[in-house]
């Protein structure tokens, strides 16, 4: 066992389990007919306490802050602390969404500028900043594709879609109500002959990532953008590997018509345990009068909220979009700049392509080797140990790094996706490949039953949707 | 550099361009944007972009429609700042993740606490996507013929749009239900001739868009159970420190956004959408869920629950497309309800009351308003109207020379809110306003009339 990493384990109570029993609300000023009779169960604990009670919990959980956090598909970059200033401004954060646009001009022109320097970097003629999310994104993106053929009157009614794809992706095609058609890929990359038989007079979009999941970057993007819009429909492109390309190609040049960012990946925002995030949409020019409303736009040398779009689909979310992660992204652009984000991409690249290389030997690695920003290999040589992806990415816990991605793309068997991302030095991924050399030709026993580090060993995921405990109250109904 | 000159030599390149040659010449680009500045330079030009902006603290603030200014101890900031959260991603390793996992758990708890419901998630965007996703969900419960689901009229305009493009691709058909305009509450008789047991489900929201109570709420359980329906209800969370729960008049899902709880203004984001629902439809839920369960020494620990629901297993046929959510904004806001404790909550929440029912009693003593324009009881905010046709240009003028957030138009002089109303004037207020703020819009409300 390794004795580098050991990760804190305290007495893990419920704060709300402090809760005094059953307390009457006094003297409630609200009409008899509807006032709540008794208080929630919400326990009063001195602050210091609760203090401690979170300060013991964060001890308790990994971020890119502790270590190495090669998530595949994740972008798992380290973000810079100036954007944490800027963020706990009183002028950033003490905003309300409907005071008047002349008190908020210096957010307006951060959200007209970022909207700018998106395109520029997509390849786009529009954004729009209102998307809280990629996976929102690639809705409001869809809600375009939809918009716009039934202005054009066309009744298209399927979306098809690579087997290496996101899942978010198939999910959002189908909340519009889009039958999804999948696409088996060849050698890694998409087949031609399969999306010209699958494309068609019902298609209205097909969403690729360039590179996509494998980290293969399709070479062939400009045939499939001409057979595509030859059977006329719409090239989506889900921007959640943007971070392989910048300042190299760009969706636009690869002929996509819609595309989606994911502010939390590409551009540095942190993953706050699992949100919020932010997914702007870009289109070209045909389609920027169906953006949601309202964008950013500047006249004179005001700017202003201009809900003005012809064929907006309207709005998907409230307001304006997570405009705390918009800044920080903006801050981000604005410290790389041009030069910055093209050796962003290309680092990362190069953390790819050398971790890749280290590994190679180790795991198996389907497809031609060369790869953009993350790779994909196969647990298969695991099964002869009696192993799976599963446990080696248990183990690699306890040496005290977070797993890569596992069990996806599908096309993989015993996938384990690796994304280094352009923040991590050379010795940092020589040491993961050490590692996971080492684990190699462990005791499988000890791999078998690893996680031994963390605050819990392995945790029973089955158990828990068998009888679900989604709350306090539904331990307690068990209890009774 | 030596460190890349270094991992080239090991892949046996010269340069980091020929990792690039799977990309065809034809789509090459390069990065127009400016040149990169130093930490220095970003933090003084933002900060100076920044100071464009006023924010709140410089008025007499009485903004609200759906987000609140309310104090946000200090110990939240702190808690949220620790980076073993935020720099985190979705627990997908549940053993190295306890912390957060723990922590979204005890969110989920707190929700239930207050809604009355038993099972939530960790967070929808915000209350329109939460309400946009319960409505798809009442219609994976309770599978119908007709599609029908009643929405009424009193929810805030930019709800619909989003409504829209959420039931876009179903066969869902929303059918809006009047509102009373004495009461501002849902128009009982409009619902009852709309209501049958061939619709999904309907939405109460209480508080709705005027800040207006729903009174008889005994009446939409009768509904719900009579049509054998979906309930969904709107709440806001500080409210039901002091407000009959949810749960206790038949909601089955109840949608909310927690922003009142640890988060700023923040210029309407990111905040978070409430989403909680009774047990026994757990396995319907959008969206990320954490469930308690045990390691393999049989102790306590926490995981995704049930995430075969979800887009990253079932694909297409997952019951939402949401993969990343608005988790840290959850931990805010279970941390602000515990610093605050629920005897501290409750007590915030009776200020709220008290100061707003100030607040309005001081302007229905001004000629020609009416405070509250409903006959109903409210929470923290409510409409006033002035039956007279008052020039908004001017009253904005009168409010900007003073510093003064009024709350947000409504009614005739708006070009599309609730234009059926007089001009009326939507108000909030919170702990935040103490009397002199409250003085300065009476008297700027009295200079207008003149």
């Amino acid at each position: 066992m390794n004795p580098e990493f050991r990760q804190a384990l305290y007495e893990t109570h419920l704060l709300i389990e402090e809760h005094a029993k059953d307390r009457e609300i006094e003297d409630n000023p609200l009409p008899e007919s509807i006032a709540r009779k008794e208080a929630p169960r919400i326990p009063d604990v001195p602050e210091h306490e609760v203090v401690r009670h979170y300060l013991r919990l964060s001890q308790m959980n990994y971020g890119v802050d502790t270590g190495f956090y090669p998530l595949g598909s994740c972008t798992m970059k380290y973000n810079p602390k100036y954007s944490e200033a800027l963020c706990r401004e009183r002028d950033a954060l003490d905003l309300h969404p409907y005071q008047p646009e002349d008190t908020v001009q210096g957010t307006l022109r951060i959200m007209y500028e970022l909207q700018e320097m998106l395109a520029e970097i997509g390849g786009m003629d529009s954004v729009s900043l209102q998307p809280a999310a990629g996976a929102q994104g690639e809705f409001t993106g869809l809600a375009i594709v939809h918009g716009y053929y039934k202005n054009n009157n066309e009744e298209r009614d399927e979306v098809v879609l690579p087997d290496t794809s996101h899942g978010t992706n198939p999910a959002s095609a189908a909340m519009l109500g889009y039958k999804t058609i999948e696409i088996p890929s060849k050698e890694g990359c998409v087949d031609l002959k399969a999306l010209r038989e699958a494309v068609g007079e019902n298609t209205a979009a097909f969403m690729l990532t360039n590179p996509n999941t494998l980290g293969l970057f399709e070479e062939d993007v400009l045939e499939i953008a001409d057979i595509v819009h030859g059977s006329g429909a719409l090239l989506y492109y889900d921007g959640a590997n943007l971070n392989a390309i910048m300042g190299k190609t760009d969706p636009g040049k690869m002929n996509f018509d819609i595309m989606h960012f994911n502010l939390h990946k590409t551009f540095s925002t942190p993953h706050g345990g699992g949100g919020p995030g932010s997914g702007p949409v870009g289109v070209v020019e045909d389609l920027k009068s169906y953006l949601p409303v309202p964008l950013v736009k500047k006249e004179g040398d005001k700017f202003i909220l201009d809900y003005s779009l012809e064929n907006s689909i309207g709005r998907v979310k409230g307001f304006y979009g997570n405009w705390m992660v918009l800044l920080r992204a903006y801050a981000y652009i604005l410290e790389r700049g041009r030069e910055g984000l093209t050796q962003v991409s290309e680092r990362a690249v190069l953390n790819s392509n050398y971790l890749r290389k280290k590994l190679e030997g180790t795991l198996e690695l389907p497809y031609k080797p060369l790869r953009k920003h993350e790779f994909v290999l196969s647990g298969q040589k695991l099964k002869k140990e009696g192993l799976r992806t599963m446990d080696l990415a248990k183990r690699l816990l306890d040496y005290g790094y977070h797993a890569p991605t596992i069990y996806f793309p599908l096309i993989v068997d015993e996938a384990l996706m690796v994304e280094p991302t352009e923040t991590e030095r050379k010795e940092t991924l020589d040491e993961f490949a050490a590692i996971i050399e080492k684990i190699m030709n462990e005791n499988p026993e000890t791999v078998k039953n690893a996680p031994h580090n963390t605050a819990v060993g392995r945790v029973d995921e089955t158990r828990a949707a068998k009888k679900p405990i989604a709350s306090y109250k539904m331990r307690e109904g068990d209890e009774k | 550099m030596e460190e890349t000159k270094e991992m080239l030599d090991h892949l046996g390149i010269a340069g980091v361009e020929e990792l690039f040659k799977d990309i065809p010449d034809k789509i090459r680009s390069e990065l127009k944007l400016e040149e990169g500045l130093t930490e220095m330079e970003v933090m003084n030009r933002v900060k100076d972009i920044l100071k464009e902006n006023r924010s709140l603290s410089e008025f007499s603030n009485f903004m609200g429609g759906g987000i609140y200014r309310h104090y946000v101890p200090t110990a939240v900031n702190e808690v949220v700042s620790r980076s073993e959260f935020y720099s985190s991603y979705t627990p997908y390793q549940p053993e190295i993740s306890q912390g957060m996992l723990q922590a979204l758990f005890e969110y989920q708890s707190l929700i239930c606490e207050l809604t009355g419901m038993e099972a939530a998630n960790t967070s929808m965007y915000d209350y329109p996507t939460a309400l946009a996703e319960a409505i798809l969900m009442s219609d994976r419960i309770n599978r119908r013929k007709k599609h029908r689901f009643l929405v009424p009229e009193n929810i805030h305009w930019e709800i619909e749009p989003v409504l829209k493009n959420y039931l876009r691709g179903t066969d869902i058909i929303l059918e809006w239900v009047k509102y009373d305009k004495t009461t501002g509450q849902i128009d009982k008789e409009d619902l009852k001739r709309k209501a049958g047991d061939d619709m999904l489900g309907f939405f109460v929201s209480s508080p709705n868009v005027f800040g207006v109570l729903e009174e008889d709420t005994k009446f939409y359980s009768d509904i719900k159970d009579e049509t054998g329906s979906v309930m969904v209800a709107g709440c806001d969370p500080l409210s039901l420190t002091l407000l009959q729960p949810p749960s206790e008049w038949g909601a089955d899902i109840v949608v909310g956004d927690s922003q009142p709880f640890g988060i700023p203004p923040s210029f309407g984001g990111p905040t978070v959408g409430i989403f909680a629902c009774k047990g026994r439809y757990i396995r319907r839920m959008p969206g990320r869920m954490i469930g308690e369960t045990v390691d393999k020494d049989d102790e306590r620990a926490y995981c995704m629950l049930l995430q075969t629901r979800e887009q990253h297993i079932r694909r297409d046929r997952a019951t939402s497309n949401i993969c990343t959510n608005q988790s840290l904004m959850a931990l805010a806001s279970a941390v602000h309800m515990f610093v605050k404790g629920g005897k501290g909550l409750e007590k915030i929440a009776k200020k709220n009351y008290d100061n707003a029912h100030r607040l309005a009693s001081l302007i229905e003593d001004i000629d020609g308003y009416s405070s509250p324009s409903f006959d109903s009881e409210f929470f923290n905010e409510f409409l006033i109207g002035n039956q007279k046709m008052i020039d908004l240009k001017e009253f904005k003028e009168r409010c900007k020379n003073n510093d003064i957030l009024p709350g947000i138009p409504l009614g005739s002089w708006t070009e599309s809110k609730f234009k059926e109303l007089p001009p009326s004037l939507l108000i909030a207020v919170t702990e935040m306003n103490d009397a002199e703020d409250m003085e300065v819009l009476v008297n700027t409300l009295q200079e207008v009339k003149e």
